[in-house]
């Protein structure tokens, strides 16, 4: 019997496992440096006090969309999975226009196409919505936090006096960690 | 508890004083330290968590975003705190994120973060601290401290302590010098009062009173005790006195009656000798001149008289030279007591010369005294030997001597009928007779002026006897003083 049953098992084990790092990678083109990112974004919901009107109600998610290709794969969902801030349980939306965006709390544009960028934050003017890119010039074009890479980690930079106009109260001790800048001309 | 028995009071009391004192001291301090002890203890740990919670509040973000350099900048500022040894952050998987001192030796500090609060381990304080940001733990604060604010403080304690009991028993000991004063001088005052007293015998001192407690009541007591001592020694005095004056009174009385009585007793005889003599001769010569004409029965009769009244003559020289005794004064020469025993002797022998006598006679030292007095003594002291010893086959008398201090006693000793001492009393006494004179003949005057004499030479005398058994007369004479 028992020689059997390991007979089973190893003629299991082998499809499954196969079959597992195909899902993996064809769902998941995720790197180590979004798995952080990913962390990152969800963190943010615990530094970053919302307005109360950027809610419906209460209960209602706080969303984190992605606008643009998902460069999170699984890591996001896993992040904000089953978290919830201050009542409202996380939900992660992924836009493919920007047309599609209405009341998500953060939104990582994954564009680099500075004019559809710029065009994107002028539509989101008057929502209190972090906005979070990688791009080099995304603080420029009126963005709040960006990602960048520094001896090998990953960094922030923030622009408070967007997050202000956004409404929203980013904490010091985020603050504290991130480089500060503020764009002298902002289109 | 001996040894504490015979201290002085004084001493006594400063050391109950200071004992007590002492005692509540230790035991004060000792609390106090011991409660000290307790709550610095949960002070410190209390401090540390409240550090604990500062520095992991402000470690959130930089836990949350993984900077290094900024929870290292915060983990520095407990530099301030010297006593913090080390410190260090765990991320929320458990992996080592950053520590304080930057520096620190590989075992320095737990490999994985464990269960959350501060505890004592040998002499450090060590603990863990979970960080939160809301609900979520994004990792974990360890905390090591060691107790030297715990031993700078429990230092400055001691000493504190020290010099508060010693500043305390200084004072105690000062105080209880001035306020066992209270107590003990009364006692010492009351006991040196008793000494005077005893010492010198003068009840008319008083002791001081200090104040009306016990011990003021017990001087009262002791005052009044002293009042009604001197009263009755006083009272015993008087009642001496007085006594004193009547046995003097008593003496001199008896004294005159004394000389009165032998004056009487000496005229008497002197009175009675002359008629007897008279008597006697009358008869003697009725007995001569009238021989023819009496018949035998009155010859008889004459005779009986004669014999009557030579009794009375003797009875009355007996008498008279008992009474001379009291007359004269003793007029003392040195003799050779030895001679004197030989002749008085040599005369009372002769009248004996049947009889079977063995006479011993010691070496007698010489006397100072008045010598016909002493033959006297020496005349009735053998003839009373031989004549109650005349009944035994073989008398035996021996005379001799003992030194003794400041006298000689004298005795002589014989193997006659002797007598029962329960008559003693009667042995000495004028008239008193122990036998008959049908037994033995004799006035019963000789015993009591043997006595006299020896009395009037500052003498005793005395005598041991046993019935049948012989009889021992001793006397004393003082020796001559010098």
């Amino acid at each position: 019997m028992s020689i059997l049953t390991i007979y089973i098992h190893h003629r299991l084990k082998i499809p499954l496992l196969i079959c597992g790092i195909l899902l993996l990678c064809s769902q998941a083109p995720s790197t180590r440096e979004y798995q952080i990112k990913a962390v990152f974004l969800f963190n943010f919901t615990q530094f970053i006090e919302w307005p109360s009107h950027s809610f419906e109600n209460a209960q209602s998610p706080l969303i984190i969309g992605v606008l643009g290709k998902d460069p999170f794969g699984n890591s996001l969902g896993d992040a904000v999975n089953n978290e919830k801030v201050n009542g409202h349980p996380l939900v992660v939306r992924r836009y493919s226009s920007p047309e599609e965006i209405e009341d998500c709390q953060i939104l990582f544009i994954n564009l680099h196409d500075p004019d559809k960028v710029v065009k994107i934050i002028a539509r989101l003017k008057g929502k209190s919505i972090l906005t979070v890119s990688d791009d080099n010039n995304f603080l420029k074009q009126g963005g709040i936090v960006r990602f960048f890479t520094r001896d090998n980690k990953i960094q922030l930079q923030i622009n408070p006096e967007a997050a202000k106009s956004a409404d929203l109260i980013i904490s010091s001790k985020l603050l504290r960690l991130a480089e500060i800048v503020i764009p002298k001309t902002v289109k | 508890m001996t040894l504490f028995r015979d201290i002085p009071i004084q001493i006594k009391l400063m050391r109950v004083i200071f004992l007590v004192s002492g005692i509540m001291l230790f035991v004060t301090c000792s609390s106090f330290f011991a409660y000290e002890f307790y709550t610095f203890r949960q002070t410190t740990i209390q401090k540390l968590s409240t550090l604990g919670e500062i520095i992991s509040t402000n470690s959130t973000a930089a836990l949350a975003f993984q900077n290094n350099e900024d929870a290292q900048e915060i983990l520095t500022a407990l530099k301030a705190e010297p006593h913090i040894v080390a410190a260090c952050l765990y991320d929320k998987d458990g992996h080592l994120f950053s520590q304080y001192p930057s520096i620190l030796p590989l075992h320095a500090l737990p490999v994985k973060p464990e269960t959350k609060g501060f505890q004592f381990v040998n002499s450090y304080l060590e603990g863990f601290q979970p960080v939160m940001q809301g609900s979520k733990q994004l990792g974990t604060l360890y905390l090591k401290s060691d107790l030297g604010a715990m031993y700078e403080r429990f230092k400055l304690y001691g000493i504190i302590t020290a010099l508060v009991v010693a500043a305390s028993l200084l004072l105690a000991y000062l105080l209880s010098q001035i306020l066992q004063k209270s107590i003990s001088s009364p006692i010492l005052a009351l006991a040196e009062t008793a000494k005077a007293i005893s010492d010198n015998g003068d009840y008319s001192v008083r002791a001081i009173k200090l104040g009306n407690d016990e011990l003021g009541s017990l001087t009262d007591a002791f005052n009044l005790m002293l009042v009604q001592i001197h009263n009755q020694n006083q009272t015993l005095s008087e009642f001496n006195q007085t006594l004193e004056q009547k046995v003097k009174d008593r003496t001199i009385e008896l004294e005159t009656v004394n000389k009165e009585l032998d004056s009487f007793s000496y005229s008497i005889s002197h009175d009675l000798r002359a008629p007897i003599r008279a008597i006697n001769n009358y008869i003697n010569i009725l007995l001569e001149d009238y021989t023819g004409q009496l018949d035998d029965e009155a010859k008889r009769l004459i005779n009986i008289v004669i014999s009557n009244s030579q009794k009375m003559g003797t009875l009355i020289d007996d008498l008279l030279s008992f009474a001379k005794l009291g007359r004269k004064d003793l007029t003392k020469t040195s003799f050779s007591m030895k001679l004197l025993v030989e002749s008085v002797w040599e005369d009372a022998y002769r009248l004996e010369q049947n009889r079977t006598i063995e006479f011993i006679l010691d070496e007698l030292p010489d006397t100072y005294a008045e010598k016909a007095t002493i033959q006297q003594v020496w005349i009735n002291l053998i003839s009373n030997a031989l004549k109650y010893s005349r009944k035994q086959e073989k008398t035996v008398i021996q005379i001799s001597w003992e030194d003794q201090d400041k006298e000689i006693i004298y005795f002589i000793k014989d193997n006659g009928i002797g007598f029962d001492m329960q008559y003693y009393d009667k042995l000495f006494g004028v008239f008193q007779r122990l036998h008959s004179p049908q037994e033995f003949e004799g006035t019963g005057v000789g015993l009591a002026i043997v006595q006299r004499i020896i009395e009037k030479h500052g003498g005793k005398i005395w005598a041991t006897s046993k019935p049948n058994e012989g009889s021992t007369f001793y006397f004393s004479l003082p020796k001559k003083s010098l």
